[in-house]
């Protein structure tokens, strides 16, 4: 072991190299949420100066340590937080929906046999290969007749279809060793118990890691709002409004994207080990 | 296997519907959208708006874009994970810190790293800094076509892991005799390189490249936030034009736009797999 660690100075030195470029957006973000709104404010008006003498500070540290900004969101304007919470609700509403669907029909196209499987499979893939720029269309017009435009229906409803979970949970539960739902029936359960106690309980990781890819699509939501919310900016959820936040700074846009990056962290650090292994055990070619 | 019939139907039928109600049917009603008028009296124009969007500037220059962004962040996103991942792998069992970190943008909300990014390429900012230091002049990034880079940087930055991940899981699955059985008939590293771990990740290596080219086909979040909702000519993609569209209720153009991309994703991807059938017949 310890030869090993000392053979692949030059492998862990790139890494630790690359894993600080990508760690330092987060970091930085965390520590500029707790400068004072008065520092922020200063420093992100120092932006956009095109003089060639000046440079904009670099802050490691903030004069004053302080929670003045997560208090300005969380109690004296809640604005913004109006927003973080329609962001959970959509989130919330999103999961669950695919909760209800995604599991069962993915179940119905690994473990049973019917005429039309293949196509409707045929389908969820051709459906996944489509950029969203393409299957926007079909859901607007649906929504349009369904006169659910510019409601939060818009945004939710057709993503609890979405195809790539389908695809996903679908390749898992076609590895599944057969011998164990099949002792099941034998013991006398039935399908739907055979779902239920064995079948999810043991596609635990690919069912954690849809719930943190899921999330972290819908708590990044931004083309389905801008699209179909364009007349209600009340619903619209707290990822579209990091540019307005910052065109004027109000100096507490920091405390912002932390505490929208908190959930995400949170749910990252849950699912990881999900993630990775559900990956890892997937049949996905 | 069950075969019972009326159990599927109730596995089957939720997810089922939604599809169809949301996607199927949709997508094959909107056809008749992209081949009429949109006149209150709906007369049926055969291929005249395909015709006529082939030649709408605005159009070819969102298509330009996104195929251009997208041709540019996919190989980017494939090479740098076959590299971090190759990396990893020579670090097994250990590098989780690594590998962990390297994961962690996929899931974090890129909408909150506006703020950051805005900060760092500033004119002023951290990035010029470094661009200065190396010896360039500064750049002013958040104008003009230099505005692609720090949007596809932003691309790579979040969707590395993914790709990282898959690859690993490849790379872990190779048999370690294979390599041993290489070694004892005298292949030094390169000859390993290409004759074994090559042949073994092709596949997965496809499957990154179309699922890194579908997440870029759709980039439009990372133009969104650096570049505002009406962006420079150069960051201008296909979802800011169908957003436009979309805006002016020109059902018409939104579907023949909609339809002419999905061809070109298909032709692209029918391409890509031809090419990968035929690259692994040739390296078996």
């Amino acid at each position: 072991m310890r030869i090993g660690r000392r053979r692949h100075i030059p492998a862990r030195a790139a890494l630790a190299a690359i894993a600080l470029v990508v760690l330092l957006p987060v970091f930085l973000t965390a520590l500029y949420s707790f400068f004072s709104p008065g520092e922020i404010k200063a420093f992100m008006e120092t932006r956009g100066s095109f003089d060639a003498a000046k440079w904009m500070e670099i802050k490691l540290a903030p004069r004053v340590f302080s929670l003045s900004q997560y208090y300005n969101i969380l109690i004296e304007d809640v604005s913004v937080l109006k927003f973080l919470i329609n962001s959970a609700m959509y989130a919330g509403a999103i999961l669950l929906g695919q909760a209800l669907v995604i599991p069962a029909m993915a179940y119905a196209l690994s473990r049973f046999r019917f005429p039309g499987r293949d196509l409707i499979f045929f389908a969820v893939i051709m459906l996944m290969l489509l950029p969203f720029q393409v299957t926007m269309v079909p859901n607007v017009l649906t929504l349009r007749s369904l006169g659910l435009l510019n409601s939060a229906w818009a945004v939710i409803l057709p993503i609890c279809f979405a195809p790539f979970y389908i695809f996903l949970l679908r390749q898992f539960m076609v590895g599944l060793p057969r011998e164990i739902l099949e002792a099941a029936e034998i013991d006398g359960a039935g399908t739907f118990r055979c779902f239920v106690h064995v079948a999810l309980p043991i596609s635990r990781p690919i069912l954690g890691a849809a719930v943190a890819l899921s999330f972290a699509d819908c708590w990044n939501l931004v083309e389905q709002p801008l699209a179909y919310l364009a007349e209600q900016p009340r619903l619209l959820p707290l990822s579209v409004m990091f540019n307005q936040l910052t065109e004027t700074s109000s100096g507490v846009e920091f405390a912002g994207a932390a505490l929208y990056i908190l959930p995400a962290l949170f749910v990252y650090l849950y699912f990881q080990k999900d993630i990775l292994s559900g990956i890892q055990l997937t049949e996905l070619k | 296997m069950f075969t019972r019939k009326r159990a599927v139907l109730i596995y089957l039928l939720p997810g089922l519907l939604g599809l169809t109600l949301f996607y199927i049917v949709p997508f094959v009603g909107g056809v008749w959208y992209s081949l009429t008028d949109g006149s209150y009296k709906n007369a049926f124009v055969w291929l005249d708006n395909y015709r006529n969007i082939w030649k709408n500037q605005m159009f070819l220059l969102g298509l330009k874009n996104t195929l251009l962004l997208s041709a540019i962040c996919t190989p980017l996103v494939w090479a740098l994970s076959f590299g971090v991942s190759v990396l990893l792998n020579r670090l097994k069992p250990g590098g989780a810190f690594f590998r962990n970190s390297v994961l962690m943008p996929y899931l974090m909300p890129s909408s909150a790293m506006l703020l950051i990014w805005l900060v760092l390429f500033d004119y002023g900012g951290g990035v010029n800094r470094i661009v200065q230091a190396l010896g360039f002049a500064r750049v002013s990034w958040l104008e003009g076509a230099a505005l692609r880079i720090p949007v596809i940087l932003m691309f790579v930055w979040k969707n590395l892991g993914f790709s990282v991940v898959i690859f690993l899981a490849a790379l872990q699955a190779i048999p370690e005799p294979l390599y041993e059985y290489a070694r004892l008939e005298g292949a030094g590293f390169f000859r390993q390189a290409f004759h074994v771990t090559l042949p073994m990740v092709v596949p997965s290596a496809f499957l990154v490249f179309v699922l890194s080219w579908i997440n870029a086909f759709k980039i439009f979040k990372e133009v969104y936030f650096i570049g505002g909702a009406y962006p420079d000519e150069s960051v201008y993609t296909l979802q800011n034009y169908m957003n436009n569209m979309f805006g002016k209720l020109n059902y018409q153009n939104v579907t023949t736009a909609a339809y002419s991309f999905a061809l070109i994703v298909f032709a692209i991807f029918g391409l890509l797999f031809l090419l990968q059938r035929r690259l692994l017949k040739n390296l078996s």
